[in-house]
């Protein structure tokens, strides 16, 4: 901004304020209904739910899945999908820093005496992007299930098939869930990126192809031989019914 | 000679007639007796502080014209900010920043104390209402274009105040002292020392050792209520004196219609 | 200094203790050596053979005091603060078993003490496993007759779960696996597993202080959880002064 255009902008905002009203009692007024509001809304939430504390604090666990409060859900996001180890760095410090001095930054880039949103289609577009990529990721982080269990319900065609093969999915499920399987392979929200998705597995392979695969995988997946045959059966049968659709 | 004295000073000028005095009536009633009371005090304030004119620079400025609910979400801000100054008072009342009991405390805290739980809920999701309340207060800056001249420091100002409230939420966070919190907090810390160079030496200061030991949430608990806060109403006060000095921006599409009209509404 | 420039102007028509000022700052830099007394400076009620005017003297008082008295409780403060950085914590060792009950084919998780007088706080779970002559290839000195390896994943600190059916370490957080020897198999860590020294007293295994790994399993001493040591990370990422390998290994 020059001097002429800092000179316009103060002359119109005195102006503008000239013809305002005083801040007591009318703005206050407004702040203090927002008060209002603002404290009705955090009793409310405390009332409904609450403060509950969770099991005591445990280093020894190997079985505890940490998840962060909500509004790092993003943050959170954004270092499970940054794979490769050299730019977990980044990703962890990197990105918020430089996010953080980006934002600290802008009024001395962004110097254009423009203030009407519909005029900054640079800074509308920046900021939407941003606020669009905080919600994917925030939906993405918040969705993100355990590797040490599957969060899926039967779906129909087990249940339509009776108690015997409802039961066996369930165990099939416990054993996918037991054995690392979703350290690699996704199925539905749980499980990680570093090999194929099993969410639709049984559309694409033959029961006998899958129990194949487990006794004679493609590196770098570890041989299933160790499992006893029960439970690699069950597994082959609930991974056989993992044809996709609603999860 | 008489013109030469000095001006009677402000404070020991005649001051105008108080309610008891200018009533008409012959006595004065109580209830003007108790305002003059209070006029009386005030004035024996203001005569050795001289607030009054500050006091009516903050509260008597105008707000420019065209201003909307979008404007409250600061002071929402704030709001938030004082609940949760208040209510993480009481809560210090009963916790205890120490590795073995500072669960125990928590609990007996959320379960025994009266309104124990509900005011720890306010506290919990105070601390989330007040990042909300500052996001969107960022975002309404943002839009009006509110962070540009004269008001860049005010906006720098307010991204420290950002900054200092995502690590109150993230060293509160480590004090109930339940897995979340201490996995949360594990991995906080981790992501600190990921800076080259200064994050080991990080590490060791925000744990107070090299592993998480007998003073570190001790050290968390010291921050969170002390250091932080103290940052926080130091920067929220310069915040608010920008505010009240470069006034409310206007709403940016809104043009001033000089004096053709001349209005005068409102005051 | 915008004033250096007009120093000759200033000098002839001072008009305020501010233009001294000025005048003071621009004489140190431009010329130290020509006016060695505040007489030659012309300032006015100078005293015969004075260097230093009253007010420069009185500033640097105001500053030095303050700064001394500011100092006073900052360093104090800051010193004790920052000390524990500089703790060097002493290589404890614990017992946790007879050496007959660790296979080489696979982990038993043992519970260790890290930190004393806090408690459950200052437990975490290591997983032991005997050297394993066809598997691990690291040269064998005393300290890794049995093989010990922490919870803590390399990538954020989350705890790792080691699956006997998938012979891999899990992490639960951002994706992390670790393969049986605990080197990286996929995901983000950027380092292998950390490891504790190991010995063997009177047929009991002892396991000792934690180390850190490189990519090719050598020793460093030990790091947080996000800090590589191949290449240049072990230069930026130092080593701590509180904890460190122990030496000769």
């Amino acid at each position: 901004m020059n001097t002429r255009e800092k000179e316009a902008y103060l002359r119109e905002y005195s102006i503008l304020k000239s013809q305002g009203k005083p801040f007591f009692p009318y703005s206050i007024a407004k702040d203090a209904i927002m008060a209002c509001v603002v404290m009705a809304s955090i009793i409310l939430m405390s009332l409904t739910l609450g403060a509950e504390l969770g099991p005591k604090v445990d280093p020894t666990t190997t079985t505890y899945t940490p998840r962060p409060e909500w509004y790092f859900f993003f943050l959170f996001e954004v270092l499970r999908v940054v794979k490769p180890p050299s730019l977990t760095p980044l990703a962890a410090i990197g990105v918020p820093t430089i996010c953080m001095i980006l934002l600290f930054l802008l009024p001395f880039y962004d110097r254009s005496p423009e203030r009407r949103p519909e005029r900054r289609p640079i800074a509308m577009a920046a900021a939407f992007f941003t606020i669009a990529a905080m919600a994917f990721l925030t939906y993405e982080g918040a969705n993100a299930g355990s590797p040490n269990q599957i969060d899926m319900e039967a779906p129909e065609a087990v249940v339509a098939q009776g108690a015997a093969n409802l039961r066996t999915w369930e165990s099939g499920k416990q054993v996918v869930a037991q054995s690392g399987c979703l350290a690699c392979h996704k199925i539905g929200h749980n499980g990680g990126t570093l090999g194929p998705d099993l969410t639709a597995i049984g559309g694409r392979l033959a029961r006998q192809a899958i129990a194949r695969t487990l006794v004679n995988p493609t590196a770098p997946m570890p041989a299933y031989t160790e499992l006893d045959e029960k439970k690699r059966d069950d597994l082959v049968e609930f991974l056989a019914q993992l044809k996709g659709g609603e999860h | 000679m008489a013109n030469l004295k000095p001006p009677l000073p402000r404070a020991l000028r005649p001051k105008p007639k108080g309610p008891s005095e200018d009533n008409g009536k012959a006595k004065p009633g109580r209830k003007e007796k108790l305002a003059q009371k209070g006029i009386s005090t005030i004035d024996w304030i203001d005569e050795r502080t001289a607030l009054s004119g500050g006091a009516r620079w903050v509260m008597f400025r105008k707000i420019p014209r065209g201003t909307n609910w979008f404007y409250t979400l600061g002071s929402a801000s704030l709001f938030a900010f004082l609940s949760q100054a208040v209510t993480g008072v009481i809560l210090a009342m009963y916790y205890d920043p120490s590795a073995t009991r500072a669960y125990e405390s928590v609990r007996y805290l959320t379960n025994e104390v009266f309104l124990g739980e509900f005011v720890r809920g306010m506290h919990k999701w105070g601390s989330t209402v007040m990042v909300i309340l500052v996001f969107l207060h960022m975002g309404r800056t943002f839009f009006y274009g509110a962070y540009k001249y004269p008001r860049e420091l005010n906006w720098v100002i307010g991204v420290v105040l950002l900054i200092l409230t995502l690590f109150m939420s993230f060293t509160g966070y480590l004090l109930p002292f339940d897995q979340r919190s201490f996995w949360a907090t594990t991995v906080g810390v981790a992501i600190n020392g990921t800076g080259p160079l200064v994050g080991p030496y990080l590490n060791d200061f925000l744990r107070a050792g090299p592993e998480f030991g007998v003073t570190t949430l001790a050290r968390f608990y010291a921050l969170h209520m002390l250091v932080l806060p103290g940052a926080m109403a130091a920067m929220i006060g310069a915040h608010l004196y920008l505010v009240a000095r470069l006034g409310t921006t206007a709403p940016p599409w809104l043009k001033a219609d000089i004096p053709a009209d001349s209005r005068k509404d409102g005051t | 200094m915008f004033a250096t420039t007009r120093t000759a102007a200033r000098l002839a028509h001072r008009k305020s203790p501010r233009d001294a000022r000025f005048h003071f700052v621009a004489r140190e830099r431009k010329q130290p050596k020509k006016k060695l007394t505040t007489e030659e400076a012309q300032i006015p009620g100078a005293f015969e053979g004075e260097t230093v005017s009253r007010r420069r003297f009185m500033t640097g008082t105001a500053h030095a005091a303050s700064g001394i008295a500011v100092a006073a409780f900052t360093l104090p403060a800051v010193g004790f603060a920052v000390a524990p950085v500089f703790d060097k914590q002493e290589p404890r060792w614990e017992t946790v078993g007879p050496v007959g009950d660790f296979p080489d084919d696979t982990y038993v998780p043992r519970t260790l003490t890290l930190v004393r007088g806090i408690g459950d706080v200052g437990k975490s779970t290591v997983y032991i496993r005997k050297y394993n002559t066809d598997l691990d290839d690291e040269e064998r000195d005393e300290y890794n007759e049995f093989i010990a390896i922490s919870t803590r994943c390399m990538h954020l600190g989350c705890p790792v779960r080691f699956v006997a059916a998938s012979e891999r370490f899990i992490c639960p957080c951002h994706g992390g696996v670790y393969d049986f020897q605990g080197k990286v198999d996929g995901g983000p860590p950027v380092r292998p597993l950390d490891r504790f020294y190991t010995r063997i007293r009177n047929g009991n295994l002892e396991v000792g202080p934690r180390f850190s790994v490189n990519s090719e399993l050598k020793r460093f001493s030990p790091r947080d959880p996000g800090m590589p040591l191949d290449g240049i990370g072990q230069y930026l990422y130092p080593a701590r002064p509180s904890v460190r390998k122990l030496p000769n290994t």
